[in-house]
């Protein structure tokens, strides 16, 4: 059978990957000032989320430093601990509900078929989701932990900028080999909001978001220790409040490493599955 | 368009091409709970599957605008996604532009430009212009180039003054025509578009209308064309397949098609106040005329209802149905001999009218 135009068929260069995952990041991020309302509510609702239990803890301990907590904790300092831990969550909640839910948006709005009708390599669109959601929780977080500085007392200097960067970067790369897990499953089965919303409670409970990994019982410590953001709590924490370097932390980057590596896989391979299952079934596009 | 019948170039072949699929039963939250649950099980084996496809064959040549012609739920839209690769075929394959659908996806991807949704498909957060300079990235189309194209396909459907506004102030047509450029962004050799005209108003149709007939004849790109409207299929389709239940079930040009109803096979009435009943009645004293169809018209709105006899000589049994219209009170308008449509041929072959045939999906 005789090709009709197999010249001009377009190839794949380092320049159009590029441009695929630029293009995903500026329409995500068009998207999110078309809705303003919604950034302000991700930058703030946080700020709110653990205001609560700062003054929960201030009741049952009777002010904001605990002998008890610091055996546990490692620091007696109540309020940074939590505040570090809500904004660390933060980029659990974009990264789950922005890019676990990010393809069944695009099933809702009907550009599902065409997105994955065209010839690009598919795992460009997923980087460049993954790459506009980090960027939005990056702006929330920092949003985040300007409030925290101004009116809680966190202090942040440039010398543990950098370490806390880079712990945060492993924690994203996890996060997002999660979210693309969901995003895969929700080709199949659909409500990934609740499925988001399963994993935002596995993550709040089993990781040390408001109290230290050793308040769990036995089981859940073994099952924290399978979430990123546990280890990128210590860490963080550890960097932020204990002054340790990042030599003294190579056991929890490891293990950031070993799950980033595992969940990024996962994903992209559940996702290549779930693909070529709905198509089979013709469910790809149903909502 | 003059082709060679021995050619064996085509744009689209499909093989065989089979699609079903299963139907989940809803039975409600308690629906365990029934006592025939057990009972259906058995039964529903069967009744749950949709046959979308039924071994389709159909050669599409180069250059050409073909129509496929078929009610809803007839598998035109299967077919579509099937040769877009959205669809994995259960049997059979296809070949687009000379690149198979199971096992070159990327480059069947790369010869298609599609439109099939309509304007629900477009980002309307987003200007025309970002919407499309994004479906271009995702046809690896270099910005620089995109970029270009993207105003140039904007300045032929002459909506450049428009291109910074966002879809959500757009018409639909204006939606629709944003959308056909998108399937032109990467200038593929062929266009598959599904019901392009569907919800549009006659002006916009006749626009839609025009491009394409444009893009067939003067830039050479081959066009499937899916649709319910025998008119477009008409004026359009160089050939035209008739699809019904999945099955492709005459492929022709459309005067050739037509020729398959006899002058004297048919004949149309066109009245007011036609009882239900009256298709029996006919049936009853005319058993040599082989189908009557009695159409609903909007006659509120001044619309009237036609009575199609097919079939059998249909024209000397005028007399008779006349009187028996009259006996019954209706209303006369028109009288139609021989001229007939496509609706004609689909009746004919299926034994259905268009609006009526068809099971979904």
């Amino acid at each position: 059978m005789m090709k009709l135009k197999g010249s001009t068929l377009p190839q794949s260069s380092l320049h159009s990957n590029y441009f695929i995952v630029w293009s995903e990041v500026v329409k995500n991020l068009k998207f999110l000032l078309a809705y303003p309302v919604v950034f302000i509510f991700w930058a703030v609702f946080p700020v709110f989320w653990f205001i609560p239990f700062i003054l929960q803890g201030e009741a049952f301990v009777g002010g904001l430093q605990s002998q008890s907590f610091a055996d546990i904790a490692g620091t007696p300092e109540f309020i940074p601990f939590v505040v570090l831990g809500a904004i660390l969550n933060s980029f659990v909640l974009t990264s789950l509900y922005g890019m676990g839910e990010s393809i069944r948006r695009e099933a809702y709005r009907g550009t599902l078929d065409y997105i994955l009708s065209s010839p690009c390599n598919k795992a460009f669109i997923l980087i460049g989701k993954a790459l506009s959601e980090s960027i939005s929780s990056t702006i929330f977080a920092f949003t985040q932990l300007a409030i925290c500085i101004l009116f809680f007392g966190i202090e942040l200097t440039l010398g543990i900028i950098i370490p806390v960067i880079f712990i945060v970067i492993l924690l994203i790369l996890g996060l997002y080999g999660m979210a693309l897990i969901l995003a895969a499953l929700s080709l199949r089965y659909k409500q990934a909001h609740d499925m988001a919303h399963t994993m935002e409670y596995v993550f709040s409970v089993f990781s040390p978001v408001r109290y230290p990994l050793a308040s769990l019982p036995l089981w859940g410590q073994i099952l924290g220790k399978l979430l990123p953001l546990t280890y990128a709590l210590i860490a963080v924490r550890s960097i932020m409040l204990l002054k340790q370097n990042l030599a003294m932390l190579y056991l929890e980057v490891l293990m950031l490493l070993i799950i980033d590596a595992v969940a990024i896989f996962l994903g992209f391979y559940l996702f290549n599955w779930m693909e070529e299952r709905t198509k089979k079934s013709g469910t790809i596009s149903h909502f | 368009m003059v082709y060679s019948e021995e050619s064996d170039v085509y744009s689209i072949q499909t093989i065989d091409l089979s699609k079903r699929f299963t139907k989940k039963k809803h039975r409600g939250i308690f629906g365990f709970l029934r006592k025939d649950r057990k009972k259906e099980k058995p039964k529903s084996k069967n009744s749950d599957i949709v046959v979308a496809l039924d071994h389709v064959n159909v050669k599409v040549r180069p250059g050409e605008l073909f129509g496929l012609l078929g009610p809803n739920g007839a598998g035109k839209t299967t077919l579509v996604k099937c040769l877009s690769t959205i669809l994995i075929p259960d049997k059979g394959t296809a070949v687009v532009n000379g690149f198979d659908i199971r096992k070159q996806t990327s480059m069947v991807r790369a010869s298609l430009g599609m439109v099939v949704g309509g304007e629900r498909t477009l980002y309307w957060k987003l200007t025309a212009r970002d919407n499309l300079m994004y479906f271009a990235s995702l046809y690896k189309m270099p910005r620089k180039q995109a970029k270009r194209r993207v105003e140039e396909l904007l300045e032929v459907m002459q909506l450049s003054d428009r291109g910074d506004e966002r879809l959500e102030d757009y018409s639909t047509g204006m939606r629709q025509k944003i959308a056909i450029i998108r399937a032109l962004l990467h200038d593929p050799p062929i266009l598959l578009l599904d019901e392009p005209t569907l919800g549009l108003d006659p002006t916009f149709s006749r626009q839609i209308r025009n491009q394409i007939r444009e893009l067939a004849e003067k830039q050479g790109k081959t066009v499937l064309l899916t649709t319910h409207y025998m008119e477009e299929a008409d004026q359009l389709c160089d050939r035209i397949a008739v699809i019904n239940n999945g099955k492709v079930i005459a492929v022709d040009t459309s005067d050739n098609l037509k020729a398959l109803v006899k002058e004297t096979e048919l004949v149309e009435i066109a009245c007011y106040n036609a009882p239900s009943d009256i298709r029996a009645h006919i049936k009853i004293h005319c058993p040599d005329i082989e189908m009557v169809k009695l159409i609903h018209g909007d006659e509120a709105k001044g619309t009237p209802s036609r009575i199609k006899l097919i079939g059998g000589n249909a024209e000397e049994h005028i007399s008779t149905v006349m009187d028996m219209l009259r006996q019954k009170n209706v209303r006369l308008c028109s009288l139609n001999i021989g001229v007939p449509t496509l609706e004609d041929v689909f009746i004919k072959l299926t034994g259905a009218k268009l609006t009526e045939s068809g099971h979904g999906g």
